[in-house]
């Protein structure tokens, strides 16, 4: 079972250093790919987010356990070993095969997350710095007041709402309740891109509201999008993270990362495994996507010098 | 600058009412009523109702939503309905405490954020500034509450340098009176303010440093090394002047951090603050604490970036100008 476990990983880690170096040969050829590369901890970063990825796509192949398994329930708690990785939990189960499951659901959270919220982010602000007038006035005051409220406070509200969330509501809720930030710098973006020439002349040609915001205007505000939608997965993640430790995101038997701290939280005296790994994948996840974010800056935004 | 200020205010206020009619009737409509938690034992329908009576909740939904606006004004927040006492007296308790562990926390993190961006700037690109940077962007990743978690651990736990959570020695000490019990509390301050200051003070570096390379480029800077003075005193006091400003966008900043930040680690170091009384609040379905909680938070984030703009714009003379000069409608923030 063991040799099976560093075999998998072995793999893992092989995999997205292959990942990585592919990667970069291709990229090379381009200026904004070599910039990229040039940013210190770029490439360490992509192998951290592939390898994590590629473990939580390969779960079941990877974990040696299913996350669910209780093992011996007259031995929980039992310390990093040869046979169990990362030790076992307070509920008997294996640390690392939940960690390895967990990533799935963490990584898919912060994700989609993002996702939601890049779209209605870009969508409103779109809206806003290409109409102007009292539809950017009104959509702006209601970015103003999102930006105000607590989002923790909200989100916990909501949850205490709905009582039993699944987890497609939640996703949508950390997601719309993340988008303000972002419509404000796409915002801004389309403010100054609207009054360029080339947006002129596609208006002279012809082309409705729709065409000139989808074909011209976001083309060309996409790198703030994307270098904030990196950066914004992580935020996410904690979020979820610490919504799942106070028992109101994640749902106990599935395994997030951000739940596995709370299981193991109570136990963490006699037992600090079950708690700190979690944690510090959480930790390493969103640090990888941090300088993922950064390098991507430096990337796609010459202009901005790398301080 | 008298006009700017009575329009931001008024744009603050607006703000906050409209947070409140947000929060009141998003829990209003999902039936928050005194009932009880839905699932688990419901009430007899006799002692529901009279509870719904008993906390206005029979009457028509704008008449209560008029009644919350008004008790607003006078400072109540209405009645909780698991602590038998007003709102406002139990948020009332829990304030000093969030907001101490908010102050030592926003120590922590000024000082120690502003000393490494400082050190960091200075020696740009070498060993020192990679290490530092790099550290901080390891912490400044981590979840504040794992972080808690972590150092109760080790100091805590292994170590047994601190208390494993509370606010003071429940047996010595059940009220602040005493040196020694001044003591005692700051003794259990230092866990949950060092964690939170610790995650601040990972991005105030970040911040504190781009904000003094930039500085340290300028001609003024160049001008006082040419004139001889010692690389401290050129870097101390005439490049560390301006390289504050931003500090001040971070102090507004830095509000909804903090409390985002108390509701974690308050339920971390089972510290009685708002945090954790709002946390509590939501298992119990207690939702007048809960919409209060709310509704003091966003005032408080609110009124920390009205200070951090009016004290920008008292230290920085450039962006007044350019506040006053735009005139006419607000509408673009």
């Amino acid at each position: 079972m063991s040799v099976w476990t560093w075999l998998t990983l072995g793999g893992a880690a092989v995999l997205a250093l292959a990942v990585v170096a592919e990667l970069r040969r291709r990229l090379q050829t381009s200026a904004p790919g070599r910039r990229f590369f040039r940013h210190p901890t770029a490439a360490l970063g992509l192998f951290v987010l592939a390898f994590f990825v590629t473990i939580a796509l390969a779960a079941p192949v990877v974990a040696p356990y299913p996350p669910y398994y209780q093992i011996d329930i007259g031995h929980p708690n039992r310390p990093p070993s040869a046979q169990f990785l990362l030790g076992t939990d307070p509920f008997s189960r294996d640390v690392w095969s939940r960690l390895v499951y967990g990533a799935r659901v963490s990584l898919g959270i912060g994700t989609l997350a993002m996702l939601v919220a890049a779209t209605v982010g870009t969508a409103v602000g779109a809206v806003s710095g290409y109409f102007r007038r009292w539809v950017d006035a009104t959509l702006m005051r209601l970015v103003d007041v999102g930006l105000a409220m607590p989002r923790i406070f909200v989100l916990l509200m909501a949850v205490a709402l709905w009582e039993h969330i699944a987890l497609w509501a939640l996703v949508l809720l950390i997601g719309l309740t993340g988008w303000f930030g972002t419509s404000r710098l796409v915002r801004a973006e389309v403010l100054s891109l609207r009054e360029r020439e080339f947006v002129a002349a596609a208006r002279a040609l012809g082309a409705g509201a729709g065409r000139v915001i989808f074909r011209h205007v976001l083309p060309n505000a996409a790198a703030p999008i994307i270098v904030s939608g990196a950066l914004g997965i992580g935020n996410m993640m904690l979020l979820e993270a610490g919504l799942s430790f106070l028992g109101l995101g994640v749902p106990s038997p599935a395994p997030s990362w951000g739940n596995m701290i709370a299981d193991g939280w109570h136990k963490m005296a006699v037992a600090w495994w079950s708690s700190t790994f979690p944690g510090l994948a959480i930790s390493l996840v969103v640090m990888a996507l941090n300088a993922v974010g950064d390098a991507l800056r430096d990337a796609l935004d010459p202009r901005r010098e790398a301080a | 600058m008298a006009a700017w200020l009575v329009r931001r205010l008024v744009a603050s206020i607006a703000i906050v009412f409209a947070v409140v009619t947000i929060t009141f009737f998003v829990v209003r409509l999902a039936h928050g009523t005194p009932c009880g938690p839905a699932g688990e034992r419901p009430l007899p329908p006799d002692v529901c109702e009279r509870q719904r009576v008993q906390f206005g909740y029979d009457q028509p939904l704008l008449v209560q939503y008029g009644k919350y606006l008004v008790a607003l004004r006078h400072g109540e927040l209405g009645e909780s309905f698991g602590l038998h006492r007003p709102v406002a007296d139990a948020l009332a308790d829990a304030i000093p405490n969030t907001f101490t562990l908010a102050l030592a926390a926003l120590l922590v993190d000024f000082a120690l954020g502003l000393a490494l961006g400082i050190y960091q700037a200075v020696r740009a690109g070498r060993f020192g500034d990679v290490a530092v940077g790099n550290v901080a962007l390891l912490v400044n990743s981590m979840p504040v509450f794992w972080l808690g978690l972590v150092l109760l651990l080790v100091f805590a736990q292994w170590l047994r340098w601190f208390p494993a959570g509370g606010i003071h020695n429940p047996i010595l000490c059940p009220r602040l009176l005493s040196p020694y019990c001044l003591l005692d509390f700051l003794w259990h301050l230092v866990l949950p303010a060092l964690t939170l200051g610790l995650v601040g003070a990972a991005g105030t570096a970040r911040y504190q440093r781009a904000a003094m390379l930039e500085v340290i480029r300028q001609e003024y800077v160049r001008t006082a090394r040419a004139k001889g003075l010692r690389e401290r005193r050129v870097l101390l006091v005439h490049a560390l002047r301006n390289a504050l400003l931003p500090i001040i966008t971070l102090f507004g900043l830095a509000f909804p951090f903090l409390f985002t930040g108390a509701v974690l680690i308050e339920t971390v170091f089972a510290w009685p603050g708002m945090g954790r009384l709002a946390v509590n609040a939501i298992f119990q379905r207690d939702y007048p604490v809960v919409t209060g909680a709310a509704v003091l938070t966003t005032t408080m984030v609110v009124l920390g970036n009205l200070i951090a703009d009016v004290l920008y714009a008292v230290v920085d003379p450039r962006i007044r100008v350019q506040r006053g000069g735009r005139g006419g409608g607000g509408g673009s923030v």
